[in-house]
């Protein structure tokens, strides 16, 4: 026990902020020079004293099974790094064809546009293909009076024109042609006009070019009538995906280049280190759609890095003085479930770790160089990681600048290229803002676990650990960093403990990857959109919906108006909430859910940008009211199918009908990886056909028709009306139903119906009836499905509804919750749990008596202080900075977290949260009328000074409201106020701290064990109980006993679950990670059975017993 | 069995009252020689120690040691129903869940019975060891309620300095500073308004004039006040509830710049 006790986790670091701080780490550097062991023999020494932990037994170990099966070869020192060698490639014989991972532009034999696509084959070789001829155009409409052989003129007139405004020489101008086109903006009346197509020599002129004839400096014969905003231009995209468009590649697809009509590049003038090098004319080119055996993927090579680095106490790790001590990496092949490449570069000797390479170097400069090295030979399409956009790449960067090694940036494909880090601002209505740092690796793709889980996850801590522990189910040591420098500073032994933890942290973001199937689902979302893969990370939405809507425009002929980017200030009225009748329904309350509601309107009613029309067009076109076009409810005219359909619409068709096809497909498929990718293509297709209703509406995006947008919401609120309305006419008691059906409530998209009945079978009946009655009434495809009952079904409010969700009669599905603190993160783990708990009980046991006792027992718990501190911690991100003086913050009112945060780096400004973390804290008990953002503290720093907590804050302010929406529809109003207030609540406990002005002078008065009473006279002062209670001495020392062995126990497991998790069995425990529950209840455990100890020797000195 | 009767319900309200924003939930400790209180406030910088002896009370009966633990809000409430001269008495049993006060009007034979529900406090009990202090200070409740007040608008925290020339409270704020200086006085017709000085040697300590005022609360329970001062020790401000109770309060120092 004394040794158990012992725990050296005095090293107090605070909150923990964000991955990053994981990687401060502390480096004695005079001790790392004097005490260097001279063991230089690692790989051969098998003799550890460490046991190995659970990761390695069951990890790394199983994996050196299976692969020394196969190669009956020494796991550790045969990892096979280069690519298959590219033995038979001919060019004249065989055909190019490969995966293309990225696209760039780029230039080749000194001058000539072209587009790079970098890529895989089925075989594993790497492939830069220089795509040529490729030129880069615009549209404008011809003039009046333009006539074909005016062409050429004009060609020379806009040449001489652009030559002189950028003073610029040599042709610009490929060529001007006129071409039959149609605008997409507005109904032309199915009539193509003449267009001129300008084609550029080089697409870096384009956007001059454009400008110089969009402000009409180049007004040949003065042919165009000049109006404010200038003359009107078609088709701005990038070269590049204008390039992919044209040639129908999209993103992450298959393309081929037939044998004998590309040529090899030679190798004294290729541009890269990829195995295969070679040209093509842009028409030669096939490109595959992603369809039957072209939906697969190449055998992409997965590296997954993370470095750990010797900061100084209390200080971010500065990449000009703090150096990188190791570095773990594992490849993976894209289809296998084992990484092929697992090792460790580490600075300074490190004992062997099973199935691991481990190369340990003297010099820091030797390693780094040496990590390059790897990096080109293994030569990765994807580099993964935690955390790796803003802290690994740029710290490896600076560090290597630094050491002055300058070959070290080289981590793109391209050899001239150098990395470098960039620092960007991402900011967009879906993500928010968020200042990145970008490195570019051309060629090879960057997926950082840490941004992705951050964009596609709401979660409370996006910790790697945290992360983890949600997804995988499975939680790592969190190696405090004053820890790791211990590690590291010690012997091989304990830098390979360090080792194993750097390893562990490389391959969890792989696991993560495989769990998450990102690499799947982002490259179908490239392939359904078209857009290159990185797009899909580093822009916004618009573009995905820009590249479908070209490619369609393209097989059409219709061109697409570069709109310059007015923000306007319009505002529509989005979709509406029926006034929610609120209550507790003890009888099935179905649900009516319109099937993809906006793209369905927008189908059915053909709106479009084609078809929008208006008053002047309609006279002009003669067209019938009803049956030639419709007026949208919000007063928008747009031209029925007949007369021209929408390509919106026909866009929508394509994209619904192949997530049908996905989905059949799906069903049926049985290639675990296959169906993978199936099910990454059906979500792809769901979000971008949500998300062009979204487009429509952005009033600062590239394509704004608010005509559009405000018509789809306005039909969505007319439906709804109307369903309400449908339903409530035709289930009533006058029609013969049994009861009168009655709308409780409804949303966007929904609408919920009570019809009255008891029975759940006859309510799915009902509700099934019902969807296709109100769906007959509707124009096709729109489509009321019915899809649950809830039952029973809890309506707080507006978008706040709890109920247990059936789909079959016989089975309830799970309990569905919406906008119910279980879901919110900016409240304590406690409500949390005690609403999910009751809701629980409410709804699927029907327990209200039993759900009460829980209530009343937790607050209970929460008054005596036996509420595990993990729970009451609230977190909430840190978002804006104060300014230089640190005096006035970016906040104008005082908040709890931002006053901690202000405290914490006056304490210590190393671990201190910095912007952008989540600031974790607990409200204590402060002075009478003190304002929460002063009762605001670390948790840990509470744990150790034994702070009370403020009870009532959390029963009042955190407590009180949830449980009371929740209580109040069922118990009604006095009875639930009494949760709060009852006799539960009579029984408190109250810490004493440690620290606070009196306690330096406080001395504290033993009372007694049996009836509270102070023992103040000296007979009884050391004892356990006072004169009075003497006699039940036996009985208090029993109880007290117990207590104690049973607080030893609870620690004792907590400490071996701890070491279980940490994995090794023999070794102290050393995490200190805060986002673990365990930790916190270990520590109070800890603490717990110190007193109780303390308490039980008290019983040693009573008189009673002498 | 607890029974205590007091002539004055207004001498329990105002201790109530002194106390009532210091501490919200409190043992009164009751045994035969009286009922005790101690308790620290929630930022641990004030205690509070109150005694009512069982001389105080007549009759008073309490066989064994009882604990009950009050909510003072909720003593507060039912205080208020009481006239200020009305008899209280205060009953419990052995092991009680409520305690019982029956407020008994003088002048009618009204009488009023209120019950409060008691909790289990689980609570440590801390002290502050009884020194030897090296200045005490006796004066007028009511003027160092002023001194408290006037310049508690100026800074946050008074000093108090104790030399031969007599006691100083000084303070410096924002807007500017104050002071005032105090030197013994006796008078004998009017003994309530003396100030007298016992020194052994100089004493200068900052507190929290927060803290002060609110002790000051307590003003109306006697007409002078003690100030027990020492370096580096807490502050003892004393109010005498006769016959040997006492209301003492002791606020930690203030040290170097910490708030």
């Amino acid at each position: 026990m004394k040794r158990v006790l012992a725990e050296s986790t005095s090293a107090r670091g605070n909150v923990q902020p964000s991955p990053r701080s994981a990687k401060k780490l502390k480096l004695d550097n005079n001790a790392y020079k004097n005490g260097r062991t001279p063991l230089k023999t690692a790989n051969g020494s098998f003799n550890s004293s460490q046991p190995k932990s659970q990761f390695e037994e069951e990890v790394l170990e199983k994996m050196s099974q299976d692969i020394e099966g196969l190669k009956k070869n020494n796991t550790e020192r045969d990892q096979q790094w280069q690519r298959p060698p590219l033995d038979g490639f001919n060019e004249i014989r065989d055909s190019l064809c490969f995966q293309q991972i990225e696209a760039e532009e780029g230039v080749l034999h000194g001058g000539k546009a072209t587009v790079k696509l970098f890529g895989v084959t089925q075989t594993g070789h790497s492939v830069l293909l220089h795509v040529t001829h490729f030129l880069h155009y615009f549209y404008v409409a011809a003039p009046v009076g333009f006539q074909k052989h005016d062409c050429d003129p004009y060609r020379m007139y806009l040449e001489g024109e652009y030559s002189k405004q950028f003073s610029n020489h040599g042709a610009a101008i490929a060529s001007v042609q006129m071409t039959m086109k149609e605008n997409m903006y507005g109904f032309q009346g199915n009539q193509k006009s003449p267009y001129l197509k300008i084609t550029v020599t080089d697409p870096k002129v384009i956007n001059r070019v454009r400008r110089t004839v969009q402000d009409g400096l180049a007004n040949y014969k003065q042919l165009w009538k000049l109006q404010e905003g200038g003359i009107l231009t078609f088709d701005n995209i990038q070269y590049v995906l204008r390039f992919m468009i044209d040639t129908k590649i999209a993103g992450m697809s298959w393309v081929e280049a037939p044998a004998g009509k590309y040529r090899m590049i030679n190798p004294r003038d290729r541009h890269s280190n990829c195995q295969i090098e070679a040209s093509v004319h842009f028409a030669d080119l096939i490109a595959h759609p992603a369809d039957g055996e072209w939906a697969k993927m190449a055998p992409l090579r997965v590296l997954s890095f993370d470095i750990e680095c010797a900061g100084r106490k209390g200080i971010f790790p500065e990449a000009k003085v703090d150096p990188v001590i190791q570095i773990a990496n594992v490849v993976t092949r894209y289809g296998e479930d084992k990484p092929f490449v697992r090792n460790v570069f580490c600075l300074d000797t490190c004992s062997p770790i099973v199935a691991t390479k481990i190369f340990d170097f003297a010099e820091e400069r030797e390693m780094l160089s040496k990590w390059r090295d790897f990096l080109e030979e293994v030569d990765p399409d994807v580099i993964i990681g935690y955390n790796i956009s803003n802290f690994d790449f740029p710290y490896l960067l600076d560090r290597a600048e630094h050491l002055k090694i300058p070959k070290f940036p080289f981590w793109s494909r391209l050899k001239t290229v150098a990395s470098k880090a960039v620092a960007t601002n991402f900011s967009s209505k879906q993500m928010g803002n968020r200042d990145t740092k970008a490195t570019n690796t051309n060629g090879r793709l960057q997926l950082d676990l840490l941004q992705l889980v951050q964009r596609d996850y709401q979660l409370r801590s996006y910790t790697l650990n945290a992360v983890c522990a949600h997804f995988l189910k499975e939680q790592k040591e969190d190696v405090h960093h004053s820890m790791i420098t211990a590690l590291h500073n010690g012997d091989a032994n304990s830098r390979r403990r360090l080792a194993v933890y750097c390893l562990k942290d490389a391959y969890l973001p792989q696991r993560l990857l495989d769990k998450l199937m990102c690499l799947v689902n982002y490259t179908e979302m490239a392939r359904v959109t078209g857009v290159p893969f990185n797009y899909l990370l580093a822009r916004g939405q618009q573009v995905k919906f820009i590249s479908q809507l070209f490619r369609k425009a393209l097989e059409q002929s219709l061109v697409i108006p570069d709109l310059s980017n007015q923000a306007s200030e319009d505002q529509y009225e989005g979709a509406t909430v029926i006034e929610p009748k609120r209550g507790y329904y003890d009888v099935p309350v179905a649900t009516l859910d319109f099937a993809s509601l906006y793209p369905s309107i927008m189908q059915a009613h053909n709106l479009c940008y084609t078809t929008l029309l208006n008053k002047q067009s309609v006279e002009k076109l003669n067209l019938k009211k009803d049956d030639d076009y419709i007026v949208t409810p919000n007063g928008d005219l747009f031209c029925t199918t007949k007369v021209r359909k929408g390509l919106l619409s026909m866009i929508l068709e394509e994209l619904l009908g192949a997530r049908k096809k996905a989905k059949r497909e799906l069903a049926v498929e049985t290639d675990p990886f296959k169906k993978a990718v199936l099910n990454g293509r059906q979500l792809a297709l769901k979000i971008s056909a949500n998300s062009v209703y979204g487009i429509t509406g952005a009033t600062v995006g590239k394509l704004p028709c608010l005509a559009i947008a405000s018509s789809t919401t306005s039909y969505g609120r007319q439906m709804i009306e109307r369903t309400k309305e449908e339903v409530e006419k035709k289930y009533c008691i006058a029609n013969g139903y049994s009861h009168d059906a009655e709308v409780i409530y409804g949303d966007t998209d929904s609408v919920m119906v009570k019809f009255g009945t008891t029975e759940l079978a006859k309510a799915m009946e009902l509700g099934q009836e019902a969807a296709e009655f109100v769906s007959g009434k509707f124009i096709k495809p729109i489509k009321l499905e019915f899809e649950k009952v809830y039952f029973p079904y809890l309506l707080i409010n507006k978008k706040r509804y709890a109920g247990l969700y059936w789909t079959n009669p016989d089975k309830y599905d799970k309990m569905d919750s919406k906008g119910i603190e279980t879901v919110r993160r900016d409240n304590c783990r406690l409500v949390q749990n005690v609403i999910e708990t009751s809701l629980r009980m409410l709804l699927i046991d029907r327990d209200v008596i039993g759900a009460q006792e829980f209530v009343k027992e937790t607050i209970s718990d929460l008054l005596q202080n036996k509420v595990d501190l993990s729970n009451l911690v609230i977190t909430k991100a840190l978002t804006k900075s104060s300014d230089k003086d640190g005096k006035d913050g970016g906040y104008t009112a005082k908040q709890a977290h931002v006053e901690l945060a202000e405290r914490m780096k006056k304490r210590d400004a190393g671990s201190a949260p910095g912007l952008g973390d989540r600031v974790a804290y607990v409200i204590v008990k402060g002075a009478a009328g003190s304002k929460n953002f002063e009762k605001s503290e670390d948790p840990e720093y509470v744990l150790e000074h034994n702070l009370p907590i403020d009870t009532k804050y959390y029963l009042e302010n955190q407590l009180a409201k949830p449980l009371g929406r929740i209580f109040e529809p069922i118990l009604g109003e006095k009875k639930a106020s009494q949760l709060l207030t009852g006799e539960h609540t009579r029984s408190i406990s109250v810490a004493a701290p440690t620290m606070g002005g009196l306690m330096k002078f406080a001395k504290k008065t033993q009372t007694c064990m049996g009836c509270k009473k102070p023992l103040m006279s000296v007979t009884e002062k050391d004892g356990a109980v006072c004169e009075n209670c003497r006699p039940r001495i036996g009985e208090l020392y029993q109880k007290t006993l117990s207590k104690v062995s049973e607080l030893e126990v609870r620690f004792a497991r907590l400490w071996t679950q701890c070491q279980r998790c940490q994995g090794s069995i023999h070794c102290e425990v050393i995490c200190s990670s805060r986002d673990c529950p365990i930790y916190y209840m270990r520590m109070k455990a800890r603490k717990d059975v110190e007193d109780g100890g303390k308490e039980l020797v008290r019983f040693d000195r009573d008189a009673a017993l002498w | 069995m607890l029974e205590a009767r007091l002539e004055q319900a207004s001498l329990l309200k105002k201790v109530v009252d002194a106390i009532k924003d210091l501490v919200q939930d409190c043992n009164f400790d009751c045994n035969d020689s009286g009922i005790a209180l101690q308790a620290m406030d929630n930022s641990h910088v004030a205690l509070v120690s109150m005694m009512l002896r069982s001389d105080a009370f007549s009759p008073f009966r309490c066989d064994r040691n009882i604990a009950l633990g009050i909510n003072l809000g909720s003593l507060t409430k039912v205080l208020r129903a009481a006239q200020n001269d009305d008899n209280l008495t205060l009953k419990a049993e052995d092991a009680p869940d409520v305690v019982n006060l029956v407020f008994e009007s003088v002048d009618s034979d009204r009488i009023s019975e209120y019950d409060i529900k008691l909790m289990d406090i689980d609570q440590e009990h801390l002290g502050i060891p009884e020194t030897e202090y090296a200045a005490t200070i006796s004066m007028p409740s009511a003027e160092f309620q002023r001194i408290c007040r006037d310049l508690s608008a100026l800074s946050e925290s008074v000093s108090i300095e104790c030399s031969k020339e007599g006691v100083k409270f000084n303070c410096q704020g924002d807007i500017g500073s104050g002071s005032v200086q105090l030197r013994s006085r006796t008078d004998v017709e009017k003994p309530a308004t003396n100030v007298e000085i016992d020194m052994t040697e100089p004493v200068a300590l900052t507190f929290s004039l927060k803290y002060l005022v609110n002790f000051c609360k307590a003003s109306g329970l006697s007409d002078q006040v003690k100030l027990c001062l020492s370096n580096e020790v807490p502050l003892l401000v004393e109010y005498s509830l006769g016959n040997g109770g006492y209301l003492r309060f002791y606020l930690a120092p203030k040290i170097g710049d910490e708030e």
